[in-house]
């Protein structure tokens, strides 16, 4: 409930900021996608435009290296409408002039760019070559349906009406994801530590309340998913399996809490489950035994099958990357989609306002009423997802880990149900 | 598209997190978790088994204690039994004995009364016989004082003898 009154008001603010103009510049798959996305600061509470700074570190077209606040790229614009005296706070992107050694380099968060939201080296343009490259932007611009960001100009960046050259840093800025990345691991590893400090202390005394919650989860992947699967090998894949479990229930449910140390759409984000399945991917093949290697390269078919045109081989090479490729979008789409839902949800209401008061009412309720059950379906999905990643990451480990055939049939079946 | 296509930072701090992360709990974390929630499990099971074992034990020990109970008991109406027959018989007993020797007294006793009485009787009867031999003299002297009654007695006697 409280999570979805706070998205409420978070997607409000903006939204009332654009309706004062008396237009409606509300654009709605601009606030989707920022919600989305990545972000340089991480959204003060309840504020649209105040972030707090996070570290940029970003790698210069020379190989110099720059770390300085998020602060420096965004400036905050307050504008007053001498009218009626109301104020509109804007976000601003402002280029940050760094100087070293007698040489200036100038970074911004790119809008209109190829690279849009991300920090960008820029090099200003002679006169005439600048001329040039606004005119293509113009031409674009002209022609009948052009899309609003039709003045982007490949490998240029327009900053308050001036083209430059630019250059995608190499980033490794500690972004709003990345933080969140830390207070997940921070959270993970208290947890876990927290149980570790139990059972230490009170050794086989049965562990009640949050404890107790804990190790049902834990017990619930550890005997009902590793153990099953893998019988005597459990002990040495749990740690990773475990690991993988805890770390995506906590992104999963951190992302959404909208406010601060939450709200960082992280495992809808294809660079966290990428990872993940890639790690996945490493643990079923460089342990894998040799009969998952036979199956592979002389599977148990008829000759014809493999012999002189390699169609089995084919197939499961192809299947060793299709399957943790499946883990990886699973995953992310479900979280994006969910993230992606709610957000609509919410939006709609802010669509429907531009009809007058009573659709802004009748959509207030619906729009609330299916916030609220998307948000618990949610909190379903997120532990859904992280047990059908662990289920299945445990099962692909599990086929590889095989020495004979007596199981192998079983295992194949089980990941076809869960796969459908 | 910018929501499909990784992202280099993220994927780097992302990989470095989860390897963090992945160390420190596979080093200090689950192993112990794991070992605790095993052991633990394995306790329970020793401490249900342990548990019905002694609440077999518990249950034999009872029935045999009982067993032991009942055949004490039983014993014990057995010993009454005994005791109250032998009380009956010792009474009886003592009864036989005492009429039996009641009956030896009296019989001495009426052993010795009919003695001292046929002593008594004979007593009696040899005092009569003196008495009467002292009376039929007297009275022998008296009649035959003259010697007619005397001849008239001898005669009569002959006279006895003769019809005999």
């Amino acid at each position: 409930m409280l999570t979805l009154v706070i998205t409420l008001f978070d997607a409000a603010l903006p939204a009332r900021a654009g309706g004062d103009e008396g237009k409606s510049d509300l654009d709605v798959k601009e606030v989707i996608f920022e919600h989305l996305g990545d972000g340089y600061g991480w959204e003060v509470p309840f504020s649209h435009v105040y972030r707090i700074p996070l570290p940029v570190i970003v790698r210069a077209e020379d190989g110099q290296w720059f770390m300085f606040s998020s602060a420096k790229l965004t400036e905050v614009i307050v504008e007053e409408d001498l009218a009626t005296g109301k104020k509109t706070h804007h976000l601003k992107p402002v280029i940050h002039d760094v100087e070293r050694d007698g040489k200036v380099y100038h970074f911004v968060i790119a809008h209109v760019s190829k690279h849009k939201n991300k920090v960008v080296e820029l090099f200003p343009l002679p006169q005439e070559k600048e001329a040039e490259v606004k005119a293509i932007a113009d031409a674009q611009m002209a022609k009948p349906g052009a899309e609003p960001a039709a003045n982007v100009v490949g490998g240029y960046c327009e900053v308050d009406n001036v083209y430059y050259r630019e250059y995608r840093t190499l980033d490794f800025s500690i972004t709003k994801n990345v933080m969140a990345l830390f207070i997940s691991v921070l959270i993970v590893t208290w947890m876990v530590m927290s149980a570790v400090r139990y059972y230490t202390r009170k050794g086989f005394k049965a562990p009640r309340k949050g404890m107790g919650f804990l190790e049902l989860l834990i017990d619930f992947i550890y005997t009902g998913v590793i153990k099953d699967t893998l019988h005597d090998k459990a002990r040495k894949f749990a740690p990773y399996l475990l690991t993988c479990f805890f770390f995506i229930l906590t992104m999963n449910l951190l992302g959404l809490i909208v406010i601060f140390p939450g709200g960082a759409n992280l495992t809808g984000n294809i660079s966290v489950t990428l990872v993940l399945a890639t790690l996945t991917f490493i643990m079923t093949n460089v342990l894998g035994k040799k009969h998952y290697w036979k199956e592979i390269f002389w599977p148990d078919v008829p000759i014809w099958l493999k012999c002189p045109l390699p169609i089995m081989q084919i197939i499961e090479i192809f299947g060793i990357f299709t399957k943790p490729a499946a883990l990886c979008v699973r995953l992310f789409a479900n979280m994006m989609g969910g993230h992606m839902i709610v957000i609509t949800l919410v939006m709609l209401i802010f669509i429907f306002a531009a009809f007058g008061a009573a659709a802004i009412g009748g959509s207030v309720v619906i729009s609330v009423i299916f916030t609220i059950f998307m948000v618990a379906l949610d909190v379903l999905v997120s532990f859904i997802q992280a047990y059908v990643f662990t289920l299945l990451s445990t099962m692909f480990i599990a086929m590889a880990q095989e020495n004979g055939h007596d199981e192998k049939g079983a295992d194949h079946e089980d990941v076809a149900e869960v796969e459908a | 598209m910018e929501l499909f296509t990784p992202d280099f930072g993220l994927v780097f701090w992302m990989f470095v997190a989860f390897i963090i992360l992945f160390f420190i709990l596979a080093k200090w974390g689950w192993p112990i978790i794991l070992k605790n929630i095993d052991s633990r499990a394995d306790n329970i099971d020793r401490g249900v088994e342990y548990a019905r074992q002694a609440k077999e034990q518990l249950d034999s020990a009872r029935d045999e204690a009982k067993k032991y109970i009942d055949e004490a008991q039983k014993r014990q109406a057995e010993m009454l039994n005994e005791v109250s027959k032998m009380r009956s018989q010792l009474v009886e007993d003592a009864k036989a004995d005492a009429a039996r020797e009641a009956k030896k007294v009296i019989d001495a006793a009426n052993l010795a009364i009919e003695q001292s009485r046929k002593k008594a009787e004979l007593e009696f009867k040899n005092e009569v016989s003196k008495f009467s031999l002292e009376i039929a003299e007297k009275m022998l002297r008296t009649q035959l004082k003259s010697d007619k009654a005397q001849t008239d007695l001898v005669n009569k006697m002959l006279d006895e003898i003769e019809k005999n």
